[in-house]
C-alpha cells in the first residue's frame, strides 16, 4: 500500500465496457457481437470483429465510483473521471473523459476510441477519479482495481493467453529450422509471443497432441502435452531472466511485455516467499554471478512442471491405463 | 571499422530475434567485422505491406548523408541523432504498431547500417575488463529506447508537436533526456514531453544529471497527479497520419538542410504546454540533482 500526502476514498471504483462498436472506411459499422467482450475476464478480443478492415473501435464505457463516500466526507471538489487506454508496445495513451449518469453521480459513462494504427497487441484499460484535494487540481483520488484489457487481435475474451502451436516440416522450413528435424518440438521464445513448432516429420505427432482418437492415443496425448508444456514454462522463464533491463543501481526491471507475465506468474515458485521485486533480483544475481544458478535449477524445473499440470495428467495416464486395463480383462 | 554492407536489396524487411542474434558477433560489436550481407538477407521475412515507404534506398542515403556530415568526427556526436531522427521518421513514415515490430529495427541495424551503428555507439574506453571498446548488443537488437534506429525513431514520434520536428532537435540535444524520458510512460503524454522539451530550451535544464533530475520528479509526481486532467492535450485524429502516409508513394528525399515536416496533426494546446512548463520548473526547484552545486557540470554528450 503506498502512502498519499492527501485524503482519498477507500470504496471501490469499477470499470466496465458495454458495447463495442467498429468503425471501418466509408461509414461502415459494426457492432462487436456479445460474446466479443467478457465482464468476467475484463477482456475486449476485437479480434472477433467479422470486417478485417475496421479503423478505430469505439468503446462504451460505465464506471461506478463512491459518490456517496465522496459527497459526505467532503474532501474533493471538481471531480472527473476518465478513462485512459494505454500500450506500452506502441507507447499509446487515450484518455476519455466520462459524464455522470443521474444526479447521485455514482455511474459514470463515456466512450474511448481506440485506433487501430496506434495499436498493436494489447492495450490496458483503466480509469481514474480526478479531483481538487486541499487546493491541489489534478490529484488522482481513486483508480479501478482491475484493469481491462484490448486485445487488438484475439477472437476470444480470455485474460491467459493460448500459447500459439503451429505445425511445420522441420526438414522442409525456415534454414534456422533444419538441424533440428530430429527434434518433435520447438519452443521458440524470440517472438512477440512465444512459439511452438510442432515437427510434421513425425508421422502422427500433431494427431496426438490434438487428442483425437483411441483412448490410448489419447492418454499419451495428454502426457505428452504436459511435457511440451514443461518445455515451454523452462524456455520461457529463461528467455525472460535471460533478457532483463538493468537500471543504473543495478536493480532488474520487469519486462512489460509476456516476458514479465512469465516472471510475475513463476517467481513465487522459484523464489518462495518473497516479493516479486525481491525475487527478481535474487535469481538475477544468482544468474549473472555469484555461483549459485545451478542451485536455482530444481527450482525453475519445480516452478515449470507445476505450471504444466504434469502431477495431474501423470496421475490421470496412470489411472486411464489401469482401466484400460480392467476393460481389457473383464 | 565495420563496412556499408556489400548487398542491399530493394526493399526492407524483417529480421527475427533469432536470426538478428547469430549476426552480432563479438567482431561487428568491436567494429572489426562486417556483417555477410547476402546470408543476412536469405534469413529475412518479408515486410507485411508492400508500399513506397519500405524501399531500402531513401533510408541508406539518409545513413550515407549523415556519415558524410559528420566525417570530421571521432565518432557521429548528438547533434547526428538531432539530424537523423526527424529525417527517419519523415522517410519511413511508420505508424506506431509497424513501429513496434522489433524486427523492422534489427533489420535497419544489421542490413542497412551496421556501419553507422557502430560508429555511433563503439564506446571510445575499453571495456570494463580491459577488452576492446564494443558497442553493446542492444543497440542492434532491443528495447526501443535503446535500439539504435528505434530509438531514434520513437524520440521523433514522442516529442514532435504534429507536424513540426523542432522540439525532438531540442530534445536530442540532451542525451539523458532522451534516454531516460524516452523510457517512461510519461512521455506518451504529448504536453508532458513538450513541456520538458521547453525547460532544456529555457536554459533549466542543460546537464544530464539535470534532465535525470527533472525525469524523475515529473515521474514520480504523476503518480498522483493527472497531467492529462491538469494539461489536456486535442484528441487524436488518425486521418493525417493516413494522408502523409498515402503521400509517401510521390514524396520526394527529405530535405537534407530544412527541417522535414510531420503529417499534419494537431498541435498540443500551447496553454496545456505551458501549464505543465512552469509546475514542472517547480518540481525541478526543490529535486536533488546530484553534483548541483558544482555550478560548471559539462553538459552530458
Amino acid at each position: 500500500m503506498r502512502a498519499y500526502p492527501y485524503a482519498r476514498p477507500s470504496g471501490p471504483v469499477t470499470l466496465r465496457v458495454t458495447a463495442v462498436r467498429l468503425n471501418g472506411p466509408d461509414e461502415a459499422r459494426e457492432d462487436l457481437d456479445t460474446k466479443g467482450y467478457s465482464v468476467v475476464e475484463q477482456v475486449v478480443a476485437l479480434g472477433r470483429a467479422e470486417r478485417p478492415d475496421w479503423e478505430t473501435a469505439r468503446l462504451k464505457l460505465s464506471a461506478t465510483v463512491p459518490a456517496r463516500e465522496i459527497e459526505t466526507k467532503g474532501h474533493w471538489s471538481d471531480l472527473t473521471v476518465v478513462a485512459v487506454l494505454t500500450e506500452k508496445a506502441t507507447n499509446a495513451r487515450t484518455v476519455a473523459r466520462l459524464e455522470p449518469e443521474g444526479s447521485d453521480k455514482r455511474e459514470w459513462t463515456g466512450t474511448v476510441t481506440l485506433a487501430r494504427p496506434d495499436h498493436l497487441d494489447r492495450a490496458t484499460l483503466s480509469v481514474h477519479v480526478v479531483a481538487t484535494v486541499d487546493g491541489v487540481p489534478g490529484r488522482i483520488i481513486a483508480s479501478s482495481e482491475r484493469d481491462w484489457m484490448v486485445d487488438v487481435t484475439a477472437d476470444v475474451p480470455l485474460r491467459d493467453r493460448q500459447l500459439d502451436v503451429v505445425t511445420v516440416s522441420f526438414a522442409r522450413a525456415a534454414e534456422w529450422l533444419r538441424p533440428f528435424r530430429d527434434a518433435p518440438w520447438m519452443v521458440d521464445t524470440s517472438g512477440r509471443m512465444p512459439t511452438v513448432r510442432l515437427n510434421t516429420d513425425f508421422e502422427g505427432l500433431t494427431a496426438l497432441v490434438q487428442g483425437a482418437g483411441t483412448k490410448v492415443e489419447s492418454l499419451v496425448g495428454e502426457m505428452l502435452l504436459s511435457q511440451l508444456c514443461t518445455d515451454v514454462w523452462t524456455a520461457v522463464f529463461h528467455t525472460a531472466i535471460g533478457d532483463l533491463e538493468i537500471e543504473d543501481d543495478g536493480t532488474p526491471l520487469l519486462p512489460p511485455d509476456w516476458r514479465g507475465e512469465v516472471l510475475r506468474e513463476m517467481l513465487p515458485d522459484v523464489v518462495p516467499g518473497r516479493s516479486v521485486e525481491d525475487a527478481l533480483r535474487e535469481v538475477h544475481a544468482r544468474r549473472t554471478g555469484d555461483g549459485t544458478w545451478a542451485e536455482l535449477q530444481p527450482r525453475i524445473h519445480y516452478a515449470a512442471t507445476r505450471r504444466a499440470e504434469v502431477p495431474k495428467a501423470l496421475g490421470e495416464t496412470v489411472r486411464g491405463i489401469e482401466r484400460l486395463d480392467q476393460e481389457a480383462t473383464a | 571499422m565495420t563496412a556499408r554492407p556489400e548487398h542491399l536489396p530493394e526493399r526492407l524487411a524483417l529480421l527475427a530475434d533469432m536470426q538478428a542474434a547469430t549476426y552480432i558477433t563479438e567482431g561487428l560489436l568491436t567494429g572489426r567485422e562486417d556483417v555477410p550481407s547476402i546470408a543476412l538477407n536469405k534469413a529475412t521475412e518479408e515486410l507485411p505491406v508492400d508500399d513506397a515507404r519500405f524501399r531500402l534506398r531513401p533510408v541508406r542515403d539518409l545513413i550515407d548523408d549523415v556519415m558524410h556530415k559528420f566525417r570530421d568526427d571521432e565518432r557521429p556526436p548528438t547533434a547526428a541523432d538531432a539530424w537523423l531522427a526527424p529525417r527517419l521518421h519523415a522517410t519511413l513514415r511508420l505508424t506506431r504498431r509497424e513501429a513496434a515490430d522489433a524486427r523492422l529495427w534489427s533489420y535497419l541495424a544489421l542490413g542497412v547500417a551496421p556501419d553507422y551503428v557502430v560508429r555511433r555507439h563503439l564506446p571510445a574506453t575499453p571495456r570494463k575488463d580491459g577488452g576492446a571498446p564494443s558497442v553493446a548488443r542492444a543497440r542492434f537488437r532491443g528495447v526501443h529506447y535503446t535500439q539504435a534506429f528505434a530509438r531514434l525513431w520513437w524520440t521523433a514520434e514522442l516529442f514532435r508537436n504534429g507536424p513540426d520536428y523542432a522540439p525532438v532537435v531540442v530534445a536530442c540535444g540532451n542525451q539523458d533526456m532522451l534516454n531516460t524520458a524516452l523510457r517512461m510512460d510519461v512521455v506518451d503524454h504529448r504536453p508532458t514531453a513538450l513541456a520538458l522539451v521547453r525547460l532544456i530550451e529555457r536554459g533549466v535544464i542543460r546537464t544530464g544529471r539535470e534532465a535525470n533530475a527533472l525525469a524523475s520528479a515529473v515521474n514520480a509526481s504523476a503518480a498522483t497527479l493527472m497531467y492529462d486532467v491538469v494539461a489536456q492535450d486535442s484528441e487524436r485524429d488518425a486521418e493525417p497520419l493516413r494522408d502523409w502516409i498515402a503521400a509517401a508513394e510521390g514524396a520526394s528525399p527529405v530535405s537534407r538542410n530544412a527541417l522535414p515536416e510531420g503529417p499534419q496533426e494537431e498541435r498540443a494546446p500551447e496553454n496545456s504546454v505551458v501549464v505543465l512548463t512552469d509546475y514542472f520548473e517547480g518540481l525541478y526547484a526543490d529535486a536533488p540533482v546530484r553534483g548541483r552545486e558544482l555550478a560548471s557540470d559539462p553538459p552530458a554528450g
